[in-house]
């Protein structure tokens, strides 16, 4: 087997191109899905049992299915519910805000009722409304047992948004993929690939480990 | 009146001219036993892949605790590449590239097992190490203390306690997985996802198909995960020290 | 010290509270079985009594962060309110300290103290720190100021707590079991800062184990058992001439002969 692997070099823009699409669907993701995974869990703890409700069905019904799938109903269902094209990219970003903001629902969730009742009674105790609670006592905490997790869903998400390649959308897997099919050149191509992805996810694993190792939580 | 397929059908539809927005499921239920069978696939897929997973992971896992130091590098190795690497890239390459490397052309079906099973593994590995290193130190030195040999503490007191405290993570285990297996769909392998495209273009009602895909996959999901819940719940106690 | 309001027997009490028929059910479980008992301004009630008595449970109904099942608690001559927010008016006029201490680990000692009028009376920040040095200088830690909780001992901890209660400058505070989670060497000096605040004319009640302290500060003593009160009076009363024969069962369990 001859292997040549200037076919690399050689489509070198190609592939940045796909990096660069990766890493904005990765950052634009999380920018939505923090925001909705914090709105996700304030309503599943809200005294409404209807926001309660939806939330959780949200979070369930998200957490339960395969992204590849949610990916594929996005693309065909979309334009025709909304009566409009939507470009494979937006759909892929929707796709995936769905998904994390689901998983980051739980982690906010879960973040805010570790806070220790006793916290909870002793803003009360001083007069502080609910409200304030939150927002002094238990947001500020959580947040701390909250990250860890946020990095970890952050480095999974960015090797998700190689699903969103089914629907041809020129991210670094569909990029590493096409060229494949136009030179032939499949062990260098797919090699070039794992090697691009293992260069940009290890450091970020490396880094999800140096702040869970920080944000550890002593009880 | 054919189906509404395209966005342009649906702005159509609005002037009462063109195709149906109405659902139609006939297809899903005619198909019900292609169906079916896709999920059998999707199973078994699931299956191998988590007892492979657990082997080679209960083995990454135990090597990266009482294993020496040299075994303990190309195993973090490991287990940080199957971490960096997204599932599809692992499976793409063993499908695609592995073959030209070793000869060996594995099937789709048995390509998928070996590259889920590789990449799940890693996870399993770390949730192993977890688990053990969870286990108060106290407990081991009681145990050598009564004069137990390593290997007597490790199974005899570590593990029993170390297995109750795994319980939850192995469940989600369980749901990855199976959500994996959706993945293959990508080298055809003919589980649920893969037949539910094929069925979708060829009866042009991808929204019926699909959400019929998304329900069989949710009514997959939630009761696995809902079993390892109540299954965990009922033995906790066992774990604590 | 300084004395703020000096206690003169002889002078009209003017009940600050008064439990009528207190009634708290936990489910089946009865908590608190219509008890009822008068707090006056300036006096320190001692609540004793074996665990899960109640004691803590009446507490926590006072400042309403537990609803009562029946019954009423008049607070300054009006029953609790119901609606959230008067609830919280009665609340900053209460402090609470509690046996887990329950400071804020993300704040540090001064802003522990300070978070109370910063947040809820709206006190600009300047002048809630200047308000939390100045109590935290009453409470001997003037020098931990910045120090968070983390970093202190739990004598001094719960020293910030009830530092953190006194900015809201309330009108009773409540102590719920202060010291059953120091160290010996430490309940002194927590102990002493409550004796000061008696000194100085707080309403207090105090939910607590130390018969020594009680003995000593303590204006009434009254002891519970399983949701009620078995009987109340003068600390010498209770430690000398218990009337009821549980009670001289409780106080010799607990090794207390005088």
């Amino acid at each position: 087997m001859t292997l040549d692997w200037s076919i690399v070099w050689e489509y070198r823009e190609d592939l940045l191109h796909g990096v660069l699409l990766t890493i904005a669907l990765t950052v634009i993701t999380m920018i939505v899905a923090i925001p909705g995974g914090i709105i996700l869990a304030m309503m599943r703890l809200s005294r409404s049992r209807i926001l309660s409700t939806i939330s959780l069905c949200f979070v369930e019904l998200f957490r339960n299915l395969p992204l590849i799938l949610v990916v594929y109903w996005a693309f065909y269902v979309m334009p025709i519910v909304l009566g409009i094209q939507i470009a494979a990219f937006e759909t892929g970003l929707i796709a995936l805000c769905l998904n994390v903001s689901a998983y980051n629902g739980e982690t906010f969730r879960a973040g805010i009722n570790s806070i220790r009742e006793g916290q909870v009674n002793a803003g009360l105790a001083l007069g502080m409304s609910r409200w304030q609670v939150m927002r002094e006592i238990v947001i500020p905490q959580a947040t701390r047992r909250v990250l860890p997790v946020l990095a970890s869903t952050w480095v999974s998400l960015f090797k998700d948004t190689s699903l969103v390649s089914v629907i041809a959308v020129g991210e670094l897997a569909h990029v590493a993929l096409q060229i494949r099919s136009q030179t032939f050149r499949v062990m260098e191509m797919l090699t070039a690939m794992a090697v691009i992805y293992w260069l940009l996810g290890y450091p970020q694993a490396k880094l999800v480990d140096w702040i869970h190792s920080k944000f550890k939580v002593a009880e | 009146m054919r189906p509404c397929v395209t966005a342009q059908d649906r702005a159509t539809e609005r002037d009462q001219r063109g195709c149906l927005l109405e659902f139609d499921f006939s297809p899903v239920v005619d198909s019900w036993r292609y169906l079916l069978d896709g999920v059998g696939i999707s199973l078994m897929l699931s299956v191998w892949t988590m007892l492979g997973s657990l082997a080679l992971g209960a083995a990454v896992g135990l090597g990266r605790v009482y294993g020496s130091a040299w075994l303990r590098v190309p195993l973090v190795f490991y287990i940080d590449t199957m971490r960096s690497i997204p599932v599809l890239v692992v499976l793409v390459w063993i499908y695609f590239a592995m073959p030209l490397l070793t000869g060996l052309n594995l099937s789709p079906f048995w390509s998928a097992a070996v590259a889920l099973s590789l990449h799940i593994a890693a996870y399993v590995a770390e949730i192993i190490r977890a688990g053990i290193q969870s286990v108060r130190e106290g407990q081991t030195r009681a145990g050598l203390a009564l004069g137990m040999s390593t290997a007597q503490v490790v199974r005899v007191i570590v593990l029993p306690q170390a297995l109750v405290r795994m319980l939850p993570a192995f469940g989600s285990i369980v749901s990855v997985t199976i959500k994996d297996t959706a993945i293959a769909s990508v080298i055809a392998v003919p589980e649920l996802l893969r037949r539910s495209e094929t069925l979708a273009g060829q009866s042009f009602r991808p929204i019926e198909v699909f959400t019929a895909a998304m329900l069989i996959y949710f009514l997959l999901l939630v009761p696995a995960t809902r079993l390892i819940d109540l299954l965990y719940r009922r033995v906790a106690h066992l774990g604590r020290s | 010290m300084t004395m703020i309001a000096p206690k003169e027997s002889g002078s009209t009490p003017s009940p600050v509270l008064i439990y009528e028929k207190v009634r708290k059910l936990y489910g089946e479980f009865v908590a608190l079985d219509e008890v009822s008992l008068r707090v006056d301004a300036g006096e320190v009630v001692c609540l004793i009594g074996p665990s899960g008595s109640g004691k803590s449970t009446l507490l926590r109904c006072t400042n309403a962060l537990e609803p009562i099942s029946g019954g009423t608690i008049y607070f300054d001559g009006r029953a609790l309110p119901s609606v959230d927010r008067d609830i919280r008016k009665v609340r900053q006029r209460m402090g609470m300290v509690f046996q887990n201490f329950e400071l804020f680990p993300h704040k540090s000692a001064l802003d522990n103290v300070a978070i109370g009028p910063m947040t809820v009376l709206g006190m600009p920040k300047t002048q809630a720190r200047e308000r939390a040095r100045a109590l935290l200088a009453k409470v001997n830690l003037a020098d931990k100021v910045d120090s968070f909780p983390s970093n202190l001992s739990g004598g001094q901890q719960q020293r910030v707590a009830i530092a953190r209660a006194l900015a809201m400058e309330p009108e009773v505070m409540l102590f719920d079991e202060p010291t059953s989670a120091l160290d010996p060497e430490t309940i002194g000096e927590v102990l002493n800062v409550m004796k000061a605040l008696a000194e100085e004319g707080m309403t207090m009640i105090v939910v607590t184990h130390e018969m020594a302290f009680a003995r000593r500060v303590a204006d009434r003593v009254a002891v519970f058992e399983h949701g009620t009160i078995l009987e109340h009076g003068s600390p010498e009363q209770i430690f000398e001439n218990p009337e009821t024969a549980r009670t001289r069962d409780f106080l010799s369990h607990l090794g207390w002969d005088g």
